[in-house]
């Protein structure tokens, strides 16, 4: 049982990674700053309560809005650029990131031992579930309680005009900038908007696994964080879902074993996927027979 | 710590000699963007891989001169470059920016999976230039073996451009670069000259990855992401599509990264390349060589 609980966890905050791109996909920029992100909310929110005695959700939100603030720093000089040397800034920008927590020591005493990040060691000890008897089910739901928050949040976002304002900027900037939309603060909000959900799946990642280091946020994680929403598909944020379920899950746990051999797997899947469903497990096709499958009973009711 | 100045030019010297392969990784990068408009991340994956590779030439012929095992390396590399056209572009709709970005991003962590899979994750040792004599000039000395380097990476550069500008195939590959429609028109297979590319910048690709092994005379599965990373900075830096520019870029970036290491160490050498970068994304995103036709 304690197994499935940790996978859901697990689900959760890759979930939470995840929607984070999936705003950034939206306006039709690929982003591969979300790992440094994360790690921006994971350490913020992390010596907050290891450090300072904070309790876990004001600490979470710090991190998210930690995150938020270094996402539009670096938005608008990366925001100037746009297509692939966007990708490239982004990538030399959450590099960056990891490479400064590289090198990044700064401890404190309390209780008698020295507690803190330790440049490469990372930071331990992040004991705050455990010393405060949460058992595992309880973090689960957690957890979860924040991704369904924000899987709402996001989801109510699409369905509103701000979605589709994001959505009429990936599909056409300049037709988007016709009807009079400002791009700069469109990408902007996008880029604050996902650094707030990166920084809070960063926060609840630092906790549940109670042991960060820079080695946790690499460019692999970033590319997770793009690969779920692209596998998944952009049409709505369910793709997301079913794609971290599907690579944490079934590639991840089910696959176990098969070893080391399954780490081939991710990079081949990546491509077989683009290959054979370019615009994700769930696109504007499946969507559309889905709706006529349960359409008819829905425009009865319209009716 | 204090540095005299000559110590800092030294550095400065020996970088630029090695900055000579960050040079071939950008004009990779940038020739691909150029014909095709697209990133492959892959690339500088692709050096690595056929650097690795080449290995089995020196483990069939352990007495083999190393300038065969570097040749190997080309070829393997070449090879490997067409592996991933067809992977990630031969079927991919071209109109769709996101999937094959994404393909390419895939096969960065394929062919190092693959590659950690083949040496169990192990540094390989791998064979340095054959020229180990030491030029002095006063305070200044200058490594025989990085000369080499850089000579051949220069050799190479000038292939590379009197092959684009002075044969009917770089005519072709300049023309759908320019106008691919007009090129079409013109009878010049869009398809068979991606691919040509993609062979091209692989061979290109394979040097750089040998001359990367060989300066420090070890082939490691940690060079794939920091020279992936490197090559696109290198390649923004000089200026997305421009050939002079990612040989300027890829030349300053190995200098510099040379002083921040005398000054500051190797762990904190990196984040002052990407300070480099994020000064030119705000001060002139278009690179040292802005290209006229700015497309994404």
């Amino acid at each position: 049982m304690e197994f499935y609980l940790g996978l859901i966890q697990i689900f959760g905050v890759h979930t939470i990674i995840g929607l984070s791109a999936y705003v950034i996909l939206l306006t039709g920029q690929v982003t591969m700053a979300q790992a440094g992100l994360v790690s921006v909310g994971a350490y913020a929110s992390a010596m907050l309560t290891a450090m300072y005695g904070w309790h876990i959700v004001p600490s979470l939100l710090i991190g998210g809005v930690a995150a938020m603030v270094m996402a539009i720093v670096v938005g608008f000089p990366a925001l100037r650029v746009k297509g692939l040397i966007f990708v490239i800034a982004t990538l030399a920008f959450g590099e960056f990131i990891r490479l400064f927590w590289f090198n990044f020591t700064f401890q404190i005493e309390k209780g008698g031992e020295l507690i803190g990040p330790i440049g490469a060691e990372g930071f331990r000890m992040i004991r705050y579930f455990p010393e405060n008897g949460w058992s595992t089910g309880g973090l689960a739901a957690f957890i979860w309680f924040w991704a369904i928050i924000i899987m709402a949040a996001v989801w109510w976002m699409d369905r509103s005009r701000a979605g589709s304002v994001l959505r009429a900027v990936g599909e056409d900037e300049v037709a988007a900038q016709s009807v009079g939309v400002n791009l700069t603060v469109v990408k902007v909000s996008a880029f604050a908007a996902s650094g707030l959900i990166a920084g809070i799946a960063g926060a609840l990642y630092a906790h549940y696994t109670t042991h960060i280091e820079q080695e946790n946020f690499t460019v692999l994680l970033a590319t997770f964080a793009i690969a779920y929403p692209l596998l998944g598909g952009l049409r709505n944020i369910w793709g997301t879902l079913i794609a971290v379920i599907f690579i944490q899950g079934v590639l991840t746990e089910v696959l176990r074993f098969m070893g080391d051999w399954r780490n081939l797997l991710y990079g081949l899947l990546i491509v077989l996927a683009m290959n054979f469903r370019p615009h994700g497990l769930i696109d504007a096709n499946v969507t559309a027979r889905l709706k006529r499958l349960f359409g008819a009973q829905r425009s009865a009711n319209d009716a | 710590m204090d540095f005299e100045l000559y110590e800092i030019i030294q550095a400065f010297g020996d970088g630029v000699m090695k900055g000579s392969t960050y040079a071939l990784l950008g004009i990779g990068f940038t020739l691909i963007f150029g014909v095709m408009q697209k990133i492959n991340m892959s690339f500088g994956a692709v050096s690595i891989s056929g650097a690795y590779a080449s290995l089995t030439a020196s483990i069939l012929f352990p007495e083999v001169n190393a300038f065969v095992v570097f040749g190997a390396s080309i070829i393997f590399a070449g090879i490997i470059g067409y592996v991933v056209y067809l992977c990630c572009f031969k079927w991919i709709p071209l109109a769709n920016p996101l999937a094959t970005l994404m393909a390419t991003i895939g096969m960065l962590f394929f062919l190092e999976e693959v590659t950690v899979h083949a040496t169990a994750g192990m540094p390989q040792p791998y064979p340095a230039m054959p020229y180990d004599e030491y030029f002095e000039f006063g305070q200044y000395s200058i490594r025989g073996d990085l000369v080499a380097i850089f000579l051949l990476c220069l050799i190479a550069t000038a292939i590379l451009l009197f092959m684009l500008y002075r044969t009917r195939l770089g005519i072709a590959t300049r023309a759908v670069a320019q106008q691919p429609i007009a090129a079409r028109l013109a009878g010049i297979s869009i398809e068979k000259t991606n691919a040509t590319t993609f062979i091209i910048t692989g061979l290109i690709g394979g040097l750089a990855g040998a001359m990367i092994a060989s300066t420090v005379s070890i082939l490691s599965v940690l060079f794939f992401l920091p020279y992936t990373v490197k090559g696109l900075i290198v390649t923004v830096i000089g200026g997305l599509g421009s050939i002079p520019g990612a040989i300027v870029a890829g030349l300053l970036v190995g200098g510099l990264e040379e002083v921040a290491l005398l000054l500051r160490g190797i762990l904190e050498r990196d984040i002052y390349i990407m300070l480099l970068l994020f000064l030119f994304l705000t001060f002139r995103p278009g690179g040292i060589f802005s290209n006229s036709f700015q497309r994404d």
